[in-house]
């Protein structure tokens, strides 16, 4: 019987808490897609960087069984709540607390056990998507090759057990120790207000709205220090607005009792500042949730357009080595050494070896410093032979450039390139004057110290440039396959033991250790999002489709009074609006300036176009609010169609 | 069988403290049929709710065969719940997730009756409150006279010998009343079940042999029928209850 009991009652509690059921299928399902690429070889093999996804994951994870584990206790909780009269029943019918417990922890078993095995069934097609995600971000092809990976299983069981066990644990205390008084009438007691006088809820408003303030701006000034502080602010400023907004409204409306007849105020508050007097910890915490999700969506974007933003530049040769000018005559055995190992390693298609002069001043330089924004490495303007770089442009398939006799090239970056087109000063080399004869900015390796230039180069003839001192020597190579892992460790490994500073770039290895970036960051971070957003969308839902008897009372009740469908579902709409605002809007304050803040905290020229700061930070919004508007939209439909009346 | 000695119930924080219960005692003979009446707020249900053990008292003492029902472990608790107790409420207090003859056989299944016994004892039982024809229905598909029977049923299906009920009558209409009145006494007669009822209600408290009016927590006065009349005995209750003044409306 017991165990017919808690099968019934498991069926029920799917049935009522289908959301919650269906959120915690997707989670098993994230998680064992996860824990896949945990035990994958494939995966594993694709870089050397890649074996850190193992440890990046189970790292992810631990914070997702935390939520995970919050997520069950919450609706643990929340059902013990709804049916403590049935419990109180049972004890009164002569189960010990113990043993409802026991049906209980049964009944939970059953549906996380159903849960868990539906999830690993979809969790075998989301490790496929996921894979093949990675294998594309690597340019590998994707087969569809069924795996069914035990060790993930087992991991996954694992993880659930530690969730179950921890709710388990959570509520069988509660069980244990309720009394059948406490059981039986728990519904008639009502929840007191967190903060009862109005002054110190005035205080507490107000400090929480200066904490607001001060934790974003500490967390917009980045670094460790001001980041933790600026989190310990914010988790502040959620608890004491929500608690104080909470106890404030029904003030207010006190205080102003005109303003709550007006329009549909006193429909859409009330009900509103009833939910929020039993749920201020709860939205708090659930806004702190969309808080992380947020930033940990945007964090999520802006590495990934870094590295992007970052390889537009460093992947266009095939082979690029760059070496310090004046060691290029002490130690230029070691330098050709390197060269040689490089070319007897690595099938060469064409190379060319060539150096970057040190202009005689600095007048571009400090213009482009002045107009753009722009971090200065040189004190000089870099300076590139006309021969040197027509044989680049030949190397790298680019169209051939033409100019004047007396004329330079500017080749730059994207983000100097307005700044570039405007300069129209000649500059003086090597005795004679040039005029400016045209900007270029395809990508070109400017980005690094010992690059083409930093940001920019200028292309001057020859013969000027014949007499400057040399800043530093590259060596640039298209190859005839990609450049291999073990070949680039080889090269570089070359050159460590030879105990030569070089800058060293090999565009497949710069395309690799993107996709490795982002597969290491980027998935475990969206892992975690994902699971935050599902957790507190399915609590806010929940509760939300917990009201429908309330909710069809209500109506019955202002259909009796008057009112028309058009007007009721009006209320509806503005009660749902109101409802799932509230949490959402200071995670939005909060979080978008703090993505544009980190996504401007790169170096210039990373985030451009797309990569913009605000398009991540309204990318990262989009995704979000996808997610959300999911769970709104199936409480909206499930509610309007079991309380508005026909 | 039951003797209340003496017991205080109050409730609230120390410094609003509300007292529930004051110094109440009486004794309960076996196979009584006994109604507990007062106004609202009056402890009616604290007290039912303390000789339940829903409720735990501040002072004093309820002994049930001599014994303290408040020293008794928690499995022994658990065996008097499941076997001696049975409680009917005034909204019924069906799982809705059982149908009626689940929720009857539920305190057998709990005492661990043979499966063929909970089956044939719940239809007997039913058959004897008028419900053998609803025993496949959900607790929402019959009417609120049918739910208090099922849950009056539920109450003495595993031969309880101590039924007691909060306002069993309260959420129904006068005729599924008189039926359920009617039952309750049957049973008290047939099964010499000892009856603890509490009610708002005058006509009701007529169908029992004895009579304890509480006002303000403490015991008012007591009214026993012996022999006479129910018209009588109920004309009866109602002179004591205008004696305790103010609450006639709450009465009738």
């Amino acid at each position: 019987m017991y165990f017919k009991l808690s099968l019934r009652n498991g069926k029920r509690q799917a049935r009522d808490y289908l959301v919650y059921f269906v959120t915690v299928v997707m989670v098993a399902a994230l998680i064992y897609a996860c824990n896949g690429l945990v035990f994958s070889e494939e995966i594993k093999t694709l870089s050397q960087m890649m074996k850190m996804l193992p440890v990046m994951i189970v790292l992810a994870s631990i914070v997702v069984i935390g939520i995970v584990g919050w997520l069950v206790s919450f609706m643990n909780n929340f059902m013990l709540v709804r049916r403590s009269r049935e419990f109180g029943i049972y004890i009164l019918s002569g189960l010990e607390n113990r043993q409802v417990a026991r049906l209980f922890f049964l009944e939970n078993m059953a549906v996380g056990g159903c849960a868990l095995a539906l999830g690993l069934v979809l969790g075998n097609f989301l490790f496929q998507a996921l894979r093949a995600v990675i294998l594309a971000l690597f340019g590998v092809g994707y087969s569809f090759s069924f795996a069914f990976s035990l060790r993930a299983l087992g991991l996954t069981f694992l993880y659930f057990m530690l969730v179950y066990l921890f709710a388990q644990w959570r509520s069988r205390r509660r069980l244990r120790t309720m009394k059948i008084y406490d059981l039986v009438y728990y519904e008639r007691l009502n929840e007191g207000m967190v903060i009862r006088t109005s002054r110190k809820r005035r205080w507490v408003f107000a400090g929480s709205l200066v904490l607001g303030t001060v934790g974003t701006l500490l967390l917009l000034g980045g670094g460790m220090l001001f980041g933790v502080l600026g989190a310990g602010c914010v988790i502040l400023f959620l608890f004491g607005f929500f608690l104080s907004f909470a106890s404030g409204v029904p003030a207010f409306y006190d205080r102003y009792p005109a303003r709550k007849y007006h329009g549909s105020a006193l429909m859409v508050f009330r009900t509103l500042t009833a939910k929020l007097a039993t749920m201020g910890v709860s939205m708090a915490t659930i806004a702190l949730l969309f808080t992380a999700t947020l930033i940990s969506e945007g964090a999520g974007i802006v590495i990934r357009a870094i590295f992007v933003g970052r390889a537009a530049d460093t992947s266009c040769f095939d082979l690029f080595l760059g070496f310090d000018a004046e060691r290029a005559g002490e130690e230029g055995t070691r330098i050709n050494r390197i060269l040689e190992y490089a070319e007897d390693n690595i099938p060469v298609e064409s190379s060319v070896k060539y150096p970057v002069y040190q202009g005689e001043t600095a007048e571009f330089t400090e213009y482009i410093e002045s107009e753009a924004e722009y971090f200065r490495y040189y004190d000089y303007d870099a300076l590139m032979r006309r021969s040197d770089y027509d044989a680049l442009r030949e190397m790298l398939g680019y169209p051939a450039v033409t100019s004047g006799k007396g004329e330079y090239l500017i080749h730059c970056q994207a983000y100097v390139a307005g700044a570039a087109q405007k300069w129209d000063c000649p500059i003086v080399v090597g005795g004679r004057e040039l005029l400016p004869g045209g900007v270029y900015t395809e990508p070109f390796l400017q980005s690094d110290w010992k690059s083409n230039g930093h940001g920019f180069v200028l292309v001057v003839p020859d013969g000027a440039a014949q007499d400057c001192p040399v800043s530093h020597i590259i060596y640039a190579a298209v190859t005839e396959e990609p450049v291999s892992e073990a070949q680039y460790r080889a090269v570089e490994k070359t050159a460590y033991d030879s105990g030569v500073s070089v800058l060293l770039y090999a565009g497949a290895q710069v395309e690799n250790e993107v996709a490795s970036s982002t597969a290491l960051m980027v998935v475990p971070l969206y892992y975690l999002s994902l699971v935050l957003t599902m957790a507190a969308a399915t609590i806010l839902t929940v509760w939300q489709l917990s009201e429908t008897d309330r909710y069809r009372h209500q109506f019955v009740l202002l259909r009796k009074l008057g009112m028309d469908r058009r007007k009721m579902e009006s209320v509806l709409r503005r009660q749902f609006s109101v409802y799932y605002a509230m949490p959402a809007v200071p995670p939005m304050l909060i979080g978008l300036p703090c993505i544009v803040s980190m996504a401007r905290a790169t170096e210039p020229g990373v985030m451009v176009g797309l990569r913009h700061p605000f398009a991540i930070a309204g990318a990262a919004l989009a995704v979000f609010l996808l997610i959300y508007a999911v769970y709104i939209l199936l409480a909206y439909f499930g509610l309007r169609r079991n309380v508005l009346p026909d | 069988m039951l003797q209340v000695r003496n017991i205080e119930k109050y409730y609230g924080s120390r410094n609003n403290v509300t007292k529930a219960l004051d110094r109440v005692s009486f004794e309960v003979a076996d196979g009584e049929f006994i109604a507990i009446m007062g106004a609202s707020g009056s402890g009616k249900t604290t007290l039912l709710n303390c000789i339940s053990t829903i409720d735990t008292v501040s002072a004093g003492d309820i002994l049930l065969d001599g014994e303290n029902i408040a020293e008794l472990p928690a499995g022994e608790l658990a065996r008097f719940r499941r076997e001696r107790l049975g409680f009917v409420f005034q909204d019924f207090n069906l799982l809705d997730t059982l149908t009626v003859e689940e929720n009857i056989g539920l305190a057998l299944v709990l005492n661990h009756a043979d499966s063929r016994e909970v089956k044939h004892r719940t239809e007997e039982v039913a058959r004897r409150l008028g419900i053998e024809d609803i025993l496949d229905k959900f607790p929402y598909q019959i009417s609120g006279g049918q739910k208090q029977r099922a849950a009056c049923a539920r109450a003495m299906v595993a031969g309880q010998s101590l039924l007691l009920a909060d306002e069993p009558t309260g959420a129904l209409d006068s005729k599924a009343s008189k039926n359920l009145l009617e039952i309750m006494v049957r049973m008290n007669r047939e099964t010499k079940a000892t009856i603890l009822m509490v009610t708002h209600d005058a006509y009701s408290a007529g169908y029992a042999g004895r009579v304890l009016f509480l006002k303000d927590g403490r015991l008012f006065n007591e009214l026993l029928r012996g022999e006479r009349d129910r018209q009588v005995f109920y004309h009866e209750i109602l002179d004591v209850l205008a004696l305790l003044g103010g609450d006639i409306s709450d009465v009738l």
